[in-house]
C-alpha cells in the first residue's frame, strides 16, 4: 500500500473554535465501558474519519453526539460553547444530523413522510401538508437520486440504494451544520458509493463538518482531512491523512500502536507512542 | 414500468383481472376495503336467504336479515365495538396491545351509573340536564386517566403492554365488583339513555327522517369537496391526477352508499307500542292504520361515525397520527427521528380509555342500567375486529375503516346467526374460525399483492 | 356440580324451628368460610350468628381466604377447639374431604353449607336450585301467560345452572306445551349471563319473529334487564311478563313499575337461619336423618347419597315486595324509585 495521493484540502478553518468538541467523554453499559474518556474534534468544511474495529466505540461515541444515548462523563462544545445533549430532538436543535448504518427510517411509510419524521410540514390549521411535503421530497430526491419515481411506496418497497439516498436526504434536508455518517456506504455498489462520496465533497465545500464513521480505509484516506482511531473505547490517537499512510492506521486499529505522525490518545500502547 | 411490460404476455382471462387492476389503480380504492364490504354483502344476503327458509319476513329474498329493522339495530350493535376499535387499530400499529378495553368499560361503567343514581340523582333531582353531561365528562375523564396510567406503566417503567393491560382486565373487573359490590345499578339518566339509541320515554334516541336525510346530504357533499380538494392540491404541486371518470365513479359510488344507508335507515318506523305510548302522551290521535314515524340515524350509531372520521383524521392529518404508525414502522427510528415515543405512547393509551369511556355509556345507555359484567371479552371482539379489518399484529399496518368494518362483520355474524336461532356453542366456533380465516386470506392478499 | 334431588319435600317448616332448640345451651357452633372477600357471606353470618347465640350457644368462624389447604387446616383447629358443629362453605369439595373425615371420626358433626361436600356424615343445607325453575314457570303461569309464544333467555351455557334451572322451568311447563299452548319461539344461552349479551340475544329474537313474543323466560334479574330493554325499544316493556332470580335491586324495581314479572328471591339470611337451627339441634343431640324436612340427595358428581334440606326460594311479585322491604334486603325509595303513586301497595 502506498501513501494516498489525494491530500487533505485546504478550506478547512482552523482559525477559531472547533465546530464541535467533544472531551473526555466516558460512558459504560453494565459495567462496561464502551467510551472510556474519550476526546475528539471537528472544524467547518473538514472531514474526519473515525476508524475502529467493531466495538472500539466509534458508534456509541457518536451515537452520544447524536443523542441517542446519555453520556455519563464528559462535556460537549459547539463553536466554543458548551451544550448539552439529552436526545435526538437536542441534537437535531443543534443541527446535527445522522445517517445511521441501519438507516434508522420507518418502513412502513413512504419516502416523504421519512424525510420530514419529526418536523412534518403542516397546513395553517395544524394540520399535515402532506402535499407539500411530497414536492419538497421530490425536489431533494431528484437532486440526489434523480431516477427515483416511488414516491407513495413505503420505504420498505425501495432497494437498498434507493432507502440510503432517503436517509442522506433527511440528514443534509434541514440545513446540518454537522453530519455524521455511520457506514454511509455499507449498503452501496460501486457507482452509488462514488456518488456518496461526491455528495461529501459537495457538504464539504459548504461549510459542513463531517464525522465519517467507515471500515474501509480507502474511504477514509479518500475523504478525510483527519482521522481518529479507536479501540477498546478509548482514543489510540489522531492523525491528518496525509501525515500517516495505511500501515500505520492498520498498526493504530489492531495493535494501538500510534505512529510518529499521529497525536497519541489515551488508548495509545503505553512505551511505543514516543 | 414493469407493469407494462408484464401486460404484453396476459391471457385474456388476465387481461380481465387487468381491468379490474386498472379500475383500482385509476380510483386509488383499498383493494382490502373492497373485499371486505364484498364479504360482507354476501353474509347479510346469505343470511337472509337462510332466514327466508326458517321464518320468513320482509327482507330483500324474503328473509328476515335484510330488513330497515335488523339493518337498523345491527349497526346499533355494532357501535360500542367500533368505537373502540379505532383506538385498538394505533394501539396494534404501535406494537401494543391493550386487553383491558372491556373491564375499563365496565369500570367506568359502574362509576357513571353510581353517580347517576346514587350521588348526582339525589342531588340535582332526578332527570336534570346537568346530570348526563357532567357523568358523561367524568366517565371520559376516568376512562383517560386510567388508560394514560397504563400508558405510563407500559413507558416509562417499561412493562410490556400486554402485562399491564393483562393486570388491567383482571383489576379492572374486580374494581368494577368493588364500585357496587356486584349488584345492577338502574336506570340510567333519561337523558343519558339517548346515547344508547333506545326510546326514552317518548323521546327516541335517534334523529328522525328529516336530520337524517340532512345529514346523509351533507356527508355526500363532503365526500364531493374531499374529492375536489384534492384533485386541486395534486394539482398544486403537479402531482399525477385520476382520470375525470375516476373522480366521478368515486363522488357518485361514495353519495349512493352514504344516500343508501340513510334511506334504510329512514324505513324503520317506530314500533306499534311505542308509537300508541307517544300518542297517547302527545293528545295525537293514531289513524287505525297505523303511523310511519322513522327512527333515522341513531345516536350510538352517529357517535361511532363521528369518532371513526376523527380518528381517520387523528391517524392520516396529524403529526400524532404520523408518529404512531412510524413508531410501529420502526421504534428506534423514529426515537432518533426525535420522536417522543414515550410521550406518544401514553396518549394512545389515555385514547384508548377514553374511547372504553364512551363505549360503556353507550353500553350502560343501552341496556339502561351498568352492572360489572358490561364489557366481558370485549377485548377480544375489539381486537379481532382489528385483526379482521386488516390491523397486522406485527405493527405498522392498519386502519380506522377496516377495523370498523371488521367490528360489522362480526356483529352481522352474530347477529346472523342469533336471528336463525343457532346454539351459542356453534356461534362461537364460528366466529372463531372466521377471525383465523379472515387473517389468512388477508395474508395470502398480502402475499400476492407482493 | 350437577345435583340432583332423588327424594325431596322441603316446607315451610324452616319458620317453626327456632323454639326447639331453646333448650340447647353452651354447645359450640361453629363456621368455616371459603372466602369471607365476598359481600354475601357477610349476611349469611349475621344470620347464624344470631340464631346460634339466641339460643345459647357460642359462634365461632374461620375464613380459609380462598385456599383449600387453608381451610382444611382451619377445620382441624375448631375440632381441636372443641366445636361440636361446624358450617363448612367449601372452597374444594374434593380437598376438603379428609377434614370431614377427620371430623367424623372426632364425633364432630358437620353440615355442608351451600356447596355440597359428598361425605355420608355431612349434612347438606342449601337453596332448592330446581326449585328456582320452577318457581319462575309456575308464577308466569300463575299470575302471567298460560299460553302463547315464549321466549328462552338461558344462562351460560358453561354453567350447569342455567342448564338446571331449564329443567324445573320445562317440568312445569311442559304440561301446556304439550297441548300446544305454549310456542317455543327463542331460545338461547347467553355469554356468561351478560345483561348486554341477553339484550342482543332478545332483540334478535323480537326480529326474528315480527315481535310476537307474548312471555319471556329469562334465568336471571341481570338478564332480564337486557331484555326489558330490548323489550322497551319495541315498546313492548310491561305487556310482555319477564322473569328473573337473584332479588336485584334494579329487577325489583322493575317489578313495582310492572316490567318485570317475578324475581325469585334467594334470602341467604333464611338459608343462614335455617342452616343454624339445624346445627343448634344437631348440637343438641338430634340425628341428621330426623331433622324436619330432610331428605336424601344423591346428585353430586360421585353420587354419594347425602342427608340434605332444601330451603324453597322466595318468589317476589309485586304483590309481595312489601316482604323484601320488610326484611331489610332493599330499602323501600329504592324498590318503588319512579313508580306511580297508587299503582302498587308496597310503595305506598
Amino acid at each position: 500500500m502506498s501513501k494516498p495521493s489525494h491530500k487533505h484540502p485546504t478550506h478547512v478553518e482552523r482559525a477559531g473554535p472547533p465546530l464541535i468538541e467533544m472531551k473526555d467523554i466516558s460512558i459504560a453499559f453494565g459495567g462496561i465501558k464502551a467510551v472510556d474518556h474519550a476526546s475528539i474534534d471537528l472544524y467547518p468544511g473538514e472531514v474526519v474519519g473515525l476508524l475502529g474495529h467493531n466495538g472500539a466505540g466509534k458508534s456509541t461515541l457518536i451515537k452520544i453526539l447524536s443523542g441517542a444515548y446519555r453520556r455519563d462523563h464528559g462535556e460537549i462544545f459547539i463553536n466554543g460553547g458548551k451544550v448539552e445533549i439529552n436526545n435526538p430532538r437536542d441534537a437535531k436543535a443543534l443541527g446535527i444530523e445522522t445517517i445511521y448504518q441501519t438507516l434508522a427510517l420507518a418502513d412502513n411509510v413512504d419516502a416523504a413522510a421519512n424525510l420530514y419524521l419529526g418536523r412534518e410540514l403542516r397546513t395553517r390549521f395544524g394540520t399535515l401538508d402532506d402535499a407539500a411535503m411530497e414536492a419538497e421530497c421530490r425536489k431533494v430526491m431528484g437532486r440526489l437520486n434523480p431516477n427515483f419515481r416511488r414516491f407513495k411506496e413505503p420505504v420498505k418497497e425501495l432497494s437498498g440504494g434507493q432507502r440510503q439516498s432517503v436517509a442522506i436526504a433527511r440528514a443534509i434536508h434541514f440545513n446540518a451544520r454537522i453530519l455524521i455518517m455511520d457506514e454511509p456506504t455499507a449498503a452501496l455498489g460501486p457507482q452509488e458509493t462514488a456518488q456518496v462520496g461526491e455528495l461529501i465533497k459537495q457538504l464539504k465545500a459548504e461549510g459542513i463538518g463531517i464525522f465519517l464513521i467507515s471500515h474501509d480505509l480507502h474511504d477514509v484516506f479518500d475523504l478525510a482531512d483527519r482521522l481518529t482511531v479507536m479501540k477498546n473505547g478509548r482514543v489510540v490517537g489522531t492523525a491528518r491523512t496525509s501525515d500517516v499512510d495505511h500501515d500505520e492506521v492498520l498498526g493504530m486499529i489492531i495493535a494501538g500502536k500510534c505512529p510518529p505522525g499521529a497525536v497519541p490518545g489515551p488508548g495509545a500502547l503505553q512505551g511505543v507512542a514516543a | 414500468m414493469s407493469m407494462a411490460a408484464t401486460d404484453n404476455t396476459q391471457t385474456p382471462a388476465m387481461a380481465q383481472e387487468g381491468a379490474v387492476t386498472r379500475f383500482l389503480r385509476a380510483t386509488e380504492i383499498d383493494s382490502r376495503m373492497l373485499g371486505m364490504i364484498g364479504a360482507l354483502l354476501v353474509i347479510w344476503i346469505g343470511f337472509d336467504a337462510a332466514s327466508a327458509f326458517v321464518r320468513g319476513g320482509e327482507g330483500l329474498l324474503g328473509g328476515s336479515f335484510l330488513t330497515p329493522r335488523n339493518l337498523w339495530i345491527l349497526l346499533v350493535q355494532t357501535s360500542s365495538i367500533a368505537v373502540m376499535t379505532t383506538g385498538m387499530v394505533l394501539i396494534i400499529v404501535m406494537r401494543h396491545i391493550d386487553l383491558s378495553v372491556g373491564s375499563i368499560l365496565g369500570f367506568t361503567a359502574v362509576c357513571i351509573g353510581t353517580m347517576q343514581v346514587y350521588w348526582l340523582g339525589p342531588l340535582v333531582g332526578v332527570g336534570h340536564p346537568a346530570i348526563w353531561i357532567i357523568t358523561l365528562a367524568l366517565g371520559l375523564a376516568l376512562g383517560a386517566a386510567i388508560g394514560a396510567f397504563h400508558g405510563s406503566l407500559i413507558a416509562y417503567f417499561g412493562i410490556p403492554s400486554f402485562i399491564v393491560t393483562l393486570g388491567g382486565l383482571i383489576v379492572w373487573r374486580g374494581a368494577a365488583w368493588s364500585v357496587i359490590r356486584g349488584e345492577t345499578v338502574a336506570p340510567m339518566d333519561k337523558n343519558f339513555k339517548l346515547i344508547g339509541g333506545g326510546i326514552s320515554g317518548i323521546t327516541p334516541g335517534s334523529i328522525g327522517a328529516i336530520a337524517s336525510w340532512i345529514l346523509g346530504l351533507v356527508i355526500c357533499a363532503a365526500i364531493v369537496a374531499m374529492i375536489y380538494n384534492g384533485r386541486k392540491q395534486r394539482k398544486r404541486f403537479n402531482f399525477a391526477l385520476r382520470p375525470m371518470w375516476a373522480e366521478y365513479v368515486l363522488a357518485v359510488a361514495g353519495c349512493i352508499v352514504v344516500l343508501g344507508v340513510t334511506w334504510v335507515v329512514n324505513a324503520y318506523y317506530w314500533p306499534k307500542g311505542v308509537v300508541d305510548r307517544w300518542a297517547q302522551q302527545t293528545g295525537v290521535t293514531v289513524p287505525p292504520e297505523g303511523m310511519n314515524i322513522a327512527f333515522g340515524y341513531s345516536i350510538p350509531v352517529l357517535i361511532a361515525l363521528g369518532i371513526g372520521i376523527a380518528m381517520t383524521f387523528l391517524a392520516n392529518r396529524t403529526r400524532f397520527g404520523r408518529y404512531i404508525y412510524a413508531i410501529g414502522g420502526n421504534p428506534e427510528a423514529a426515537e432518533l427521528a426525535g420522536i417522543n415515543t414515550r410521550k406518544i405512547t401514553v396518549l394512545v393509551f389515555a385514547l384508548m380509555g377514553m374511547l372504553a369511556a364512551v363505549s360503556a355509556s353507550i353500553s350502560s345507555a343501552r341496556l339502561d342500567s351498568a352492572t360489572n359484567a358490561l364489557g366481558q371479552f370485549d377485548e377480544l371482539y375489539v381486537i379481532a375486529a382489528a385483526v379482521i379489518g386488516g390491523t397486522s399484529l406485527a405493527g405498522g399496518l392498519g386502519t380506522i375503516y377496516g377495523a370498523m368494518l371488521g367490528a360489522l362483520v362480526m356483529q352481522s355474524l352474530q347477529s346472523g346467526m342469533t336471528l336463525l336461532n343457532f346454539e351459542s356453542a356453534t356461534k362461537d366456533m364460528v366466529v372463531g374460525c372466521v377471525l383465523v380465516f379472515a387473517v389468512w386470506i388477508d395474508q395470502v392478499y398480502r402475499r400476492r399483492v407482493k | 356440580m350437577y345435583r340432583k334431588i332423588m327424594t325431596m319435600a322441603a316446607g315451610a317448616l324452616v319458620l317453626g324451628l327456632s323454639t326447639l332448640s331453646a333448650e340447647a345451651a353452651g354447645k359450640n357452633i361453629c363456621v368455616s368460610w371459603k372466602t369471607f372477600q365476598e359481600e354475601r357471606w357477610k349476611t349469611d353470618e349475621a344470620a347464624i350468628k344470631a340464631v346460634v347465640e339466641g339460643a345459647g350457644n357460642k359462634f365461632f368462624s374461620a375464613d380459609a381466604q380462598g385456599s383449600a389447604a387453608k381451610q382444611q387446616a382451619d377445620i382441624e383447629g375448631l375440632i381441636t377447639q372443641g366445636c361440636n358443629v361446624i358450617l363448612v362453605v367449601a372452597f374444594d369439595s374434593d380437598a376438603i374431604l379428609p377434614a370431614f373425615q377427620a371430623a367424623a371420626d372426632a364425633g364432630v358433626k358437620m353440615i355442608s353449607y351451600d356447596v355440597l361436600v359428598e361425605h355420608p356424615d355431612a349434612l347438606y343445607v342449601t337453596f332448592d336450585n330446581v326449585g328456582v325453575g320452577r318457581l319462575m314457570a309456575k308464577t308466569m303461569l300463575e299470575k302471567g301467560k298460560q299460553e302463547g309464544d315464549f321466549a328462552f333467555i338461558k344462562g351460560d351455557k358453561g354453567d350447569p345452572n342455567a342448564t338446571f334451572l331449564f329443567q324445573g322451568i320445562m317440568e312445569v311447563l311442559k304440561p301446556n306445551m304439550d297441548a300446544g299452548k305454549i310456542k317455543n319461539v327463542c331460545e338461547t344461552f347467553t355469554d356468561g349471563w351478560k345483561p348486554d349479551a341477553a339484550q342482543k340475544n332478545m332483540e334478535q329474537c323480537l326480529t326474528s319473529v315480527n315481535n310476537k313474543v307474548d312471555a319471556v323466560i329469562s334465568e336471571n334479574d341481570g338478564m332480564a334487564g337486557g331484555v326489558v330493554a330490548a323489550l322497551e325499544a319495541q315498546g313492548l316493556a310491561g305487556s310482555v311478563p319477564v322473569t328473573g332470580q337473584d332479588g336485584d335491586k334494579a329487577a325489583l324495581n322493575r317489578v313495582a313499575l310492572g316490567t318485570q314479572l317475578v324475581s325469585v328471591w334467594k334470602d341467604s339470611r333464611v338459608l343462614g337461619k335455617a342452616a343454624a337451627e339445624f346445627a343448634n339441634m344437631i348440637a343438641d343431640g338430634k340425628a341428621a336423618a330426623e331433622l324436619p324436612g330432610v331428605g336424601k340427595f344423591s346428585g353430586g358428581a360421585k353420587g354419594v347419597e347425602v342427608n340434605a334440606v332444601l330451603i324453597p326460594p322466595n318468589p317476589v311479585t309485586k304483590d309481595k315486595l312489601n316482604e323484601v322491604i320488610e326484611a331489610g334486603w332493599v330499602s323501600k325509595d329504592e324498590v318503588c324509585a319512579g313508580v306511580a303513586a297508587g299503582s302498587v301497595p308496597a310503595c305506598n
